[in-house]
């Protein structure tokens, strides 16, 4: 019974903390509409698609808990859990991987090629089938501490680049500090025990960037 | 002096079509926005395709150009959308 209390806290946590995200993301993606109509910005069209895709992905994520949470009360896996489980897994991650992309390519879209972004979208796949298909906790942090060091690696040489031009952009360090704390929640699902002793400081933290991030948005874009 | 971006010229053409009253004739906009000939026209295409601008024929006085309520939108929200672009380094 007691168990049972926890896991619904548990739950109920989930639920909240997945609302905001997918709330805050999809508000960025909506009040920066009239900007990318006005513009057709690259920059613009490829911020907006990081933070949908960031929803989708807090989505999906907070239905692997749902299935993680009812697992762990019930002790059973019936079929239909056994084949929803996967399908979201691969949705999860690629959606996840797409959203750091997107955001790694709004930054860079001047350097890169336009077609790069199928690119993009391929080793995405390649990820999310990797992690379907071999289930091992340290093929999972090789990807995500992979996936990581690529974005913070791309993200700093374009701070290098930028603050030689004597610009600044504390952005960056946002966007480094919402990348590391999108991989742990990553490796939340993935390797569910990882982080559980830091679970609420994570997600406090996560609310906050992204909390901040729209605030930006919103009085940047005038928020009418 | 820097090359300008793609939304500063959108900018600058939008903004002598709209100090002209909204409307202006071709040849005086071309000279005005100090672009290369085959520049302004494709500018201009690129403006009528989204609705920036409506070209209208006059028979006296030639091809006239003028600004719409989203043109306007453009000019209202350019300072917002460059603050925006550059906060965000996009």
């Amino acid at each position: 019974m007691q168990m049972q209390q926890l896991a619904m806290q548990g739950a109920g946590m989930e639920v909240v903390y997945a609302f905001v995200i997918i709330i805050c993301s999809l508000m960025v993606y909506i009040s920066t509409r009239e900007l990318y109509r006005l513009t057709s910005h690259k920059g613009i069209r490829y911020f907006r698609m990081a933070f949908l895709f960031f929803a989708i992905a807090y989505f999906v994520r907070s239905i692997i808990k749902f299935i993680i949470i009812n697992f762990n009360l019930r002790a059973v896996m019936d079929f239909h859990i056994r084949s929803i489980g996967p399908i979201t897994l691969f949705f999860f991650m690629y959606f996840s991987s797409m959203a750091i992309f997107y955001l790694l390519y709004s930054v860079k879209w001047r350097d890169f090629k336009d077609k790069m972004i199928y690119l993009f979208h391929g080793i995405s796949v390649v990820i999310a089938g990797v992690i379907l298909l071999i289930p091992s906790n340290t093929v999972y942090l090789i990807i995500n501490i992979l996936l990581l060091a690529i974005f913070a690696f791309v993200i700093l040489t374009s701070r290098k680049q930028e603050q030689s031009r004597k610009k600044k952009n504390s952005l960056h360090v946002v966007y480094i500090l919402l990348s590391v704390f999108w991989i742990l929640n990553i490796l939340d699902i993935l390797i569910p025990n990882i982080v559980k002793t830091y679970q609420t400081l994570i997600y406090l933290a996560s609310l906050f960037i992204f909390l901040l991030i729209l605030y930006k948005v919103l009085r940047k874009t005038g928020a009418d | 002096m820097t090359k300008r971006s793609r939304l500063e010229v959108l900018r600058d053409i939008l903004k002598i079509i709209s100090e002209n009253r909204g409307l202006i004739n071709l040849t005086p906009l071309l000279r005005k926005s100090n672009l290369s000939s085959q520049r302004f026209y494709e500018y201009l295409e690129d403006m009528k395709s989204k609705g920036f601008i409506i070209g209208r024929s006059d028979g006296r006085s030639g091809k006239k150009i003028s600004i719409t309520e989203k043109g306007n939108r453009y000019l209202e929200k350019y300072s917002s959308i460059m603050a925006f672009i550059e906060e965000f380094d996009l």
